[in-house]
């Protein structure tokens, strides 16, 4: 068995404020009597370090709501409130508790995990739409948690061929493509331009200490970081291919926005970068209504990587907002199903990117035909980033941020990207699936909120009236 | 065992205060009259003894704006226009999605007086989740009800295979989900067999070992066989009347049970034959199950060792859950608990409990069909659990398919679980409920928890023979796959 690929995730606290759920305040008809202090496991409550006399504040950071302090208070002083903060923070797709929850993610490393069953809506939009299966009696894997090891999250990025040619004495006459293998189904996107330079460090070393990629723009590859080349995929204009020759022949893959010309130009350009070195390229392309007819050309003209990036939300970009803006799940499965009905499927890797905000959508984005995602903002809440999405996309960075050390902030990033792994584990436990590179696709492991309820409720109750979920 | 005979009787909170849905403010302008004392039948306000100042408004007891019709109504009785009513920021923080804080409220109530609340301003009977049960309303015909509710019977049978084995009945079709010694603290595991004891119907060991404490309710006890065996011994399984295989259960499909190191307590670990402080897993899958072959093989090894017992199969609910039903049936099950994603009561991973394998109100419908087309289903009981909160998620349930159903989350809640969530870290519950430390486990005790449950399943009853009533039928199994009785609000009839 080859060796264990192992994230390894060390409790690293970040000493800055951030959002908590609860607000508890201490009316003035309290009479000190210390009944919460009593009642609270927590440590919510404490007599004032001054005046013993007094009760403290609460600190209602750790308030696990439990209602005791609330409910026997002889004089009923307590008052419990969802915190302003948390009700103003993200907004409809990067939902209030989703912070919280990567914050303590990359706190600890740990799957979360709670009581008293699951809280949410019955479905959403996207990938709130869709389940995962499991199977009870027959499946692949038969080890459960306990099998773990055999379970391989690594995908592997390039261009592949979709059959093998041989001449007629049985030698091999196809060319194998170079790819390149990362154990986790997960690169770091193109991060935000005014990063601090600690931030920066940080990111760039989580992404080599998990051995998988950063997307960087070449002007911010300065010298101090080009030791962590082989961890990063420089974004270069095809003008300037020449200019940094030096820096491509140690890159393993780089990246190119696309263009419009890019179609049918595509195959010299790669034959540019092939010249100086092996490095894989990745064309950039935003998810615009008719993205799939571009993937698809890009495929049938050699392109080897495609990364479809959509808006931070996980939608279509449009330049409007409106209502037909189609949703990361829907995208992805119209550009897989396109590739798959023109029989290229195989031979491209896709990457997908924006509103990959919770470990969920990491193997439901490769469900519905991804072969690996792009992340930016998770990273960013793990530090302490606030996001509001209203009345626009507005990105907080937290005082005091620019003098954490760049360790803490690499350890709280592998901590993320540690739970998050343990979480894919989870998911294809359940379904049975040992490599990462088969959930690809496997829709039929996978239930549609829309095609379970047409099947049962649909037929009970006759025509859908409407749409609203 | 008629329901009607059940006693019944008032239970508080155990606690000074309960969660206020209102918030009742008193400004300034007052004068300390005491009006508003002298008139709320409810004792929101009070002077005490010897004060001048009037005490705090007591929130929790105001009954809201439905009071503004009332004589009485403290904010218009206020001679100085002093009192003020709003909705309490604090109510915000109480519930979810799926348990509103008026549902968690309203089974409050029912726990402690036995009947469905009478309060209007309580939204108790469906959750906020959009969708599944919360989509569903019944189509009750016009017109006053015919029968008497005495006369009907809420009892079904769940050996339904004529194999000569015993012919268990359970006078309400309700029962207690499998919670393992370890997961709830003892007072909470046996006040739920003393309740399935008062209730003719049974509750669940879950997987760590059969307390002692149970066995005088060893006729009301299902006991459970799973993946990690803790706690299975021969003489466990022939004092029961029905042994359960758990493959999977709902809220971590696929992943197999886990009891945290914090939780297995000195007391735990004899139980379940383990090293104190470590912690458990009980792995998914049965290691000798690869088949329905393999699974009848279990479930004759059972048959063999109590030859009187029913085998009930709880599975979890993927895409294939009809065939493992049809399966079971093959093997030789009398009972098949398929148990919905959306519920559970203890630890889970969230991504699992919200992503992995379908909700209930789906399974149902696909496995009643199934055993149906099968020819089935005539000789299968069909137990639905997993997001069963309420009655009317039980009688939409049934009508679904399920010939009834298993909670768990509705006991807690009725025990004043505030669904925090917080089961598994460090000491606990804090509450009491699911916790084993020796403290916390102490917050209330057996005749406290036992009453409260036969309340709140007293309630369900009520409402349950108030649904049959307005359908116009004498027992609940004529309810059983009548979807024409159920609307969807997404769909056209």
């Amino acid at each position: 068995m080859p060796k264990k690929y192992h994230i390894h995730s060390k409790v690293m606290p970040l000493n800055l404020d951030y959002v908590y759920k609860f607000r508890i305040e201490r009316g003035e008809n309290c009479i000190n009597c210390g009944r919460c202090t009593k009642v609270c496991i927590y440590e919510a409550h404490k007599r004032g370090k001054g005046d013993p006399r007094k009760m403290a504040d609460p600190n209602t950071v750790v308030c696990r709501n439990c209602f005791r302090c609330i409910q026997e208070c002889p004089r009923g002083a307590l008052e419990k409130s969802l915190d302003k903060d948390f009700l103003n923070i993200g907004g409809s797709y990067w939902k209030s508790d989703m912070f919280i929850t990567l914050w303590k993610q990359a706190e600890d490393g740990k799957v979360p995990v709670t009581g008293a069953g699951y809280r949410g809506p019955f479905t959403g939009p996207g990938f709130d739409s869709m389940w995962t299966d499991m199977s009870e009696i027959v499946r692949p894997t038969r080890d459960g948690i306990h099998g773990r090891e055999y379970i391989s999250t690594s995908v592997e990025l390039g261009r592949k061929l979709n059959h093998l040619t041989f001449d007629e004495c049985g030698k091999l006459l196809s060319k194998i493509h170079d790819t390149v293998d990362i154990q986790i189904p997960i690169i770091f996107d193109l991060p935000a331009d005014n990063l601090s330079p600690n931030v920066k460090t940080g990111l760039i070393r989580a992404a080599a200490e998990l051995n998988t990629f950063i997307v960087l723009s070449i002007e911010d590859i300065t010298a101090d970081i080009k030791k962590y080349i082989k961890n990063i995929i420089p974004l270069i204009s095809p003008e300037e291919i020449d200019k940094h020759e030096g820096l491509i022949k140690s890159a393993r893959i780089v990246a190119f926005e696309y263009k419009e010309e890019m179609s049918n130009a595509f195959p010299a350009l790669k034959d540019k970068i092939k010249k100086i070195s092996n490095a894989l390229t990745i064309i950039r392309i935003p998810a615009k209504k008719s993205v799939e007819a571009i993937v698809s050309r890009l495929a049938h003209n050699g392109a080897e990587i495609i990364h479809v990036v959509a808006d931070y939300r996980g939608m279509e970009i449009n330049g409007s907002a409106n209502e037909n803006s189609r949703l990361g799940k829907d995208i992805i499965r119209a550009i897989h199903l396109k590739l798959v009905e023109e029989k290229i499927r195989d031979e491209v890797t896709i990457i997908f990117s924006g509103g990959i905000a919770m470990a969920e959508h990491v193997p439901k984005a490769m469900i519905c035909g991804a072969d690996l995602t792009a992340i930016d903002l998770p990273l960013l809440i793990a530090l302490g980033v606030r996001l509001y999405e209203e009345p626009e996309k507005i990105i907080v960075f937290p005082d005091g941020l620019e003098k954490v050390t760049v360790r803490t902030i690499m350890q709280r990033m592998v901590n993320l990207m540690g739970a998050w792994h343990s979480q894919l584990l989870e998911v294809m436990g359940a379904m049975g699936i040992r490599e990462a590179r088969r959930l690809r696709g496997e829709t039929g492991r996978a239930i549609f909120f829309e095609e379970i309820d047409n099947e049962t409720f649909g037929k009970i109750f006759k025509k859908r009236e409407t749409t609203n979920i | 065992m008629k329901p009607s005979t059940v006693q019944i009787k008032k239970m508080p909170s155990r606690f000074k205060h309960q969660v206020p849905k209102y918030k009742v403010t008193r400004s300034a302008a007052c004068i300390n009259c005491g009006t508003c004392a002298k008139s709320c039948p409810y004792g929101v306000h009070e002077r005490q003894e010897g004060h001048n100042k009037m005490s705090a408004p007591i929130d929790y007891k105001c009954i809201g704006f439905e009071c503004q019709n009332n004589d009485f109504y403290c904010v218009k009785k206020c001679p100085r226009g002093a009192l003020s009513i709003s909705l309490n920021p604090m109510y915000e923080t109480l519930g979810d999605y799926r348990w509103t804080a008026d549902m968690i409220t309203g089974t409050w109530i029912m726990a402690e007086t036995g009947y469905p609340p009478q309060r209007k301003d309580l939204e108790y009977n469906t959750g906020n989740s959009g969708g599944g049960f919360d989509k569903l309303r019944f189509k009750f015909p016009k017109g006053h009800p015919k029968i008497d509710k005495f006369e009907i019977s809420t009892e079904i049978p769940l050996n339904k295979r004529n194999d000569g084995r015993a012919n268990i009945i359970i006078s309400t079709p309700v029962y207690g989900g499998g919670m393992s010694f370890g997961s709830v603290s003892l007072s909470t595991m046996v006040s739920k067999a003393h309740n399935a004891a008062i209730w003719n119907t049974f509750t669940c060991t879950g997987e760590g070992g059969y307390p002692e404490l149970l066995q005088p309710y060893n006729d009301h006890v299902i006991t459970q066989v799973a993946t990690g065996l803790f706690g299975v011994r021969e003489e466990t399984i022939q004092r029961v009347k029905i042994v359960e295989f758990k493959y999977a259960q709902g809220a971590k499909p696929g992943l197999g049970g886990h009891l945290l190191g914090e939780k297995n307590t000195e007391s735990v670990a004899r139980m379940r034959e383990a090293v104190k402080g470590t912690s458990l897993f009980s792995p998914f899958p049965f290691h000798s199950v690869y088949s329905i072959e393999d699974h009848k093989k279990h479930i004759d090894w059972i048959k063999q060792m109590n030859p009187d017992a029913l085998v009930s199969v709880k599975v979890s609910t993927p895409n294939d859950v009809d065939m493992v039903a049809v399966g079971s049936y093959y093997a030789g099950a009398h009972i098949i608990h398929i148990d919905g994603g959306y519920g559970g009561t203890g630890a889970a991973p969230d991504i699992a409990k919200k992503n992995i394998a379908m909700p209930i109100e789906y399974a149902i419908t696909k496995v009643h069909n199934f055993l149906k087309d099968e020819g089935a289903r005539d000789a299968m009981t069909l137990i639905a659990s997993g997001g069963i909160r309420t009655a009317h998620d039980l009688a939409k349930a049934i009508c679904l398919g399920a010939d009834g159903a298993v909670i768990g989350t509705a006991e807690m809640v009725s025990l004043e679980c505030v669904r925090c969530g917080n089961c598994e870290s460090g000491r606990g519950c804090a509450r009491g409920i699911a916790s084993t430390d020796s403290e916390l486990a102490d917050l209330f005790n057996e005749e406290w928890a036992t009453q409260r449950l036969t309340n709140m399943y007293h309630a369900w009853n009520v409402q349950l023979v108030e649904i049959l009533q307005k359908f116009g039928m004498r027992s609940v199994r004529e309810l059983v796959g009548r979807t024409d009785l159920l609307e969807h609000i997404d769909y056209s009839k």
